[in-house]
């Protein structure tokens, strides 16, 4: 009785595994194959691409990443989504750890209500803004530079950033500030020599969560961004198929060159990345 | 807690760079919008108050109209899509067993791509002479299925939306598990010695403890789908026939292809209501529908 109980159980446990692996592995495989076969087409000639979407290249066509780095201009918008995305990040932090840092520990009157107007600012949709937002940059004359991105990135950042910052600040106690107090330290010194240190987890996931969001944003780059030397990543290759016709090899080899930097940091970082996604998507 | 009551000084300086960014980046241009919404402007002359003619314009619209059932079809899409197969997966890899860690690395990368490599990747597998999918149905003897996916006015939809699937599901896994893993040890153990098998503790126990997360879930869903444009613009342009329209799309046209910058805001007005409105109609439903669980 007892071992046919054991049996069942492990029939049972097996049945289970079988199950679990059944219905993963066809998962595992629709999100992973796209990316492989966008690997191996990017190595392939456009003339093989067109004899056979499926077979593996005769010969790596490491060309094709030279190409679209040189010709297609990938460099260019390389060098423009890491100098947007690093100034962005770099303000966003600065702006929404002070504020929070004022947020969590200072009392006044509007406290609560400029912490509500932030907090309210993750639920905009910024399709809703996209043409104020435009005549705005117009009207300031940012059309067409960098800055029009790297601000209302930052602008856009801010609340979620103030919002992870702010609540893991909130938690500090109180006697390491009265103890700085004490030494005589000015309220910013305190803030960058003490809760800016004791905040770098949350700034972390900040960091990680606005560079993902700002190395891939597109809309904004759409509607301030025309001249060719000005394009980010995501924009320029949205014109590759304009300007290389057919060039399906290029494009392949664009897409990995852009998703490179992302993809690095999700191998190295990748509890923190999922996390800060997860918070930046939940968010209130 | 007050240590620095009068430092006023001190609490302007550090709220400036945030707020002033704020104000002049997000806040100012929602109002701006509002009020341009209520005039006639191409982007040059001076603006001309009509009042809500541009509302009544919109209304009338039956490219407005189809964009509006686009949008609730992702939404729907997305919310009886993503959170069912999201869930699914989470409750499958909640319990620890070897691999669980790379199915869940790998599920997850489709989110971590810009949308528009996305698009751009999808476009290509989807291209009925380059993309694989064809040449797949081409080799199995399907070739009748084989059809121009996106530029077919009858499939260019569902297609999207498959591609939407494809791209946020990790996103919705992700959230479950760890929901699921925040609820106590202690609630499953007592359930196993009170001899409940693993679907009625899924659907008894594990479930109801969710429903806050779903709740968000089901709140990001909409405010996700009423975003969604990269993808489409892309991908379709709208097209073909405005098969693929979105009210985004739409108002990016308007706005940017034939300039109509106070027919544009109203648009944008139009959507911003419209969000918020399901988002709340969607809180209120799922928490009527808690009170009778």
């Amino acid at each position: 009785m007892a071992y046919e109980k054991k049996a069942g159980d492990c029939m049972r446990r097996i049945t289970a595994t079988v199950f679990k692996h059944a219905m993963l592995i066809p998962a595992a495989f629709i999100s992973l194959f796209p990316l492989v076969w966008m690997a191996i087409t990017s190595l392939k000639s456009n003339q093989e691409i067109s004899f056979g979407s499926f077979s593996l290249p005769k010969q790596l066509h490491f060309e094709n990443y030279v190409e679209a780095w040189n010709t297609a201009n990938m460099s260019l918008y390389f060098s423009n989504s890491i100098i947007v995305t690093v100034v962005s990040i770099f303000l966003t932090i600065l702006a929404g750890s002070l504020a929070s840092f004022v947020l969590s520990k200072f009392k006044f009157r509007l406290r609560n209500f400029i912490y509500t107007i932030f907090i309210i600012g993750m639920l905009i949709p910024m399709q809703s803004i996209l043409v104020p937002l435009f005549i705005q940059m117009r009207t300031l004359h940012l059309l067409d530079s960098l800055w029009s991105l790297i601000l209302s990135y930052t602008a856009f950042g801010l609340p979620v950033a103030i919002f992870i910052l702010e609540s893991f600040m909130r938690v500090f106690p109180d006697e390491i500030m009265e103890a700085a107090i004490l030494d005589g330290c000015t309220q910013l010194r305190i803030f960058s020599e003490v809760i800016l240190p004791m905040s770098r987890p949350a700034v972390a996931s900040v960091t990680i969560l606005t560079f993902l969001n700002n190395w891939k944003e597109f809309s904004f780059a759409l509607i301030f961004i025309s001249e060719e030397s000005k394009k980010t990543l995501p924009l320029g290759l949205y014109n590759f198929l304009g300007t290389e016709t057919n060039n399906y090899a290029g494009l392949m080899a664009a897409l990995i060159i852009a998703t490179l930097p992302v993809f690095i940091t999700y191998i190295f970082l990748q509890e923190q990345v999922i996390k800060g996604m997860t918070a930046g998507a939940v968010k209130g | 807690m007050d240590l620095f009551r009068r430092n006023r000084r001190f609490i302007l300086l550090g709220l400036a760079p945030a707020l002033g960014l704020y104000f002049l980046f997000v806040i100012y241009p929602i109002f701006r919008s509002f009020l341009y919404g209520f005039y006639d402007w191409n982007g040059l002359s001076a603006p001309k108050f009509i009042g809500l003619l541009n509302f009544k314009e919109i209304l009338k619209d039956p490219v407005f109209w189809k964009s509006f059932l686009n949008n609730i079809f992702v939404v729907l899409v997305s919310i009886f899509g993503q959170l069912p197969l999201g869930m699914i997966s989470a409750v499958i890899l909640s319990r620890k067993f070897r691999g669980e860690s790379f199915y869940r690395s790998v599920l997850f990368i489709p989110m971590i791509l810009s949308t528009v490599v996305v698009a751009l990747l999808w476009s290509t597998i989807l291209n009925p002479q380059v993309g694989i999918v064809n040449q797949f149905l081409k080799n199995i003897g399907l070739s009748s299925l084989a059809l121009n996916w996106l530029g077919n006015p009858a499939t260019a939809m569902p297609t999207v939306c498959g591609v939407i699937l494809w791209q946020f599901t990790g996103l919705y896994m992700v959230i479950f598990l760890a929901a699921i893993q925040n609820i106590p040890k202690e609630i499953h153990e007592a359930s196993s010695l009170d001899g409940v098998t693993e679907i009625e503790r899924l659907v008894y126990i594990t479930l109801p403890l969710l429903w806050p997360t779903v709740m968000a879930s089901v709140v990001l869903c909409i405010s996700g789908s009423m975003r969604s444009f990269d993808l489409v613009f892309v991908m379709t342009e709208g097209g073909p026939a405005h098969a693929t329209e979105l009210m985004a799309t739409y108002m990016y046209n308007k706005t940017f292809a034939v300039y109509k910058y106070g027919y544009g805001s109203a648009v944008s007005l139009v959507i911003f209501t419209i969000s918020f409105g399901m988002i709340l109609a969607g809180q209120w439903l799922m928490k009527k529908k808690q009170g009778t669980v």
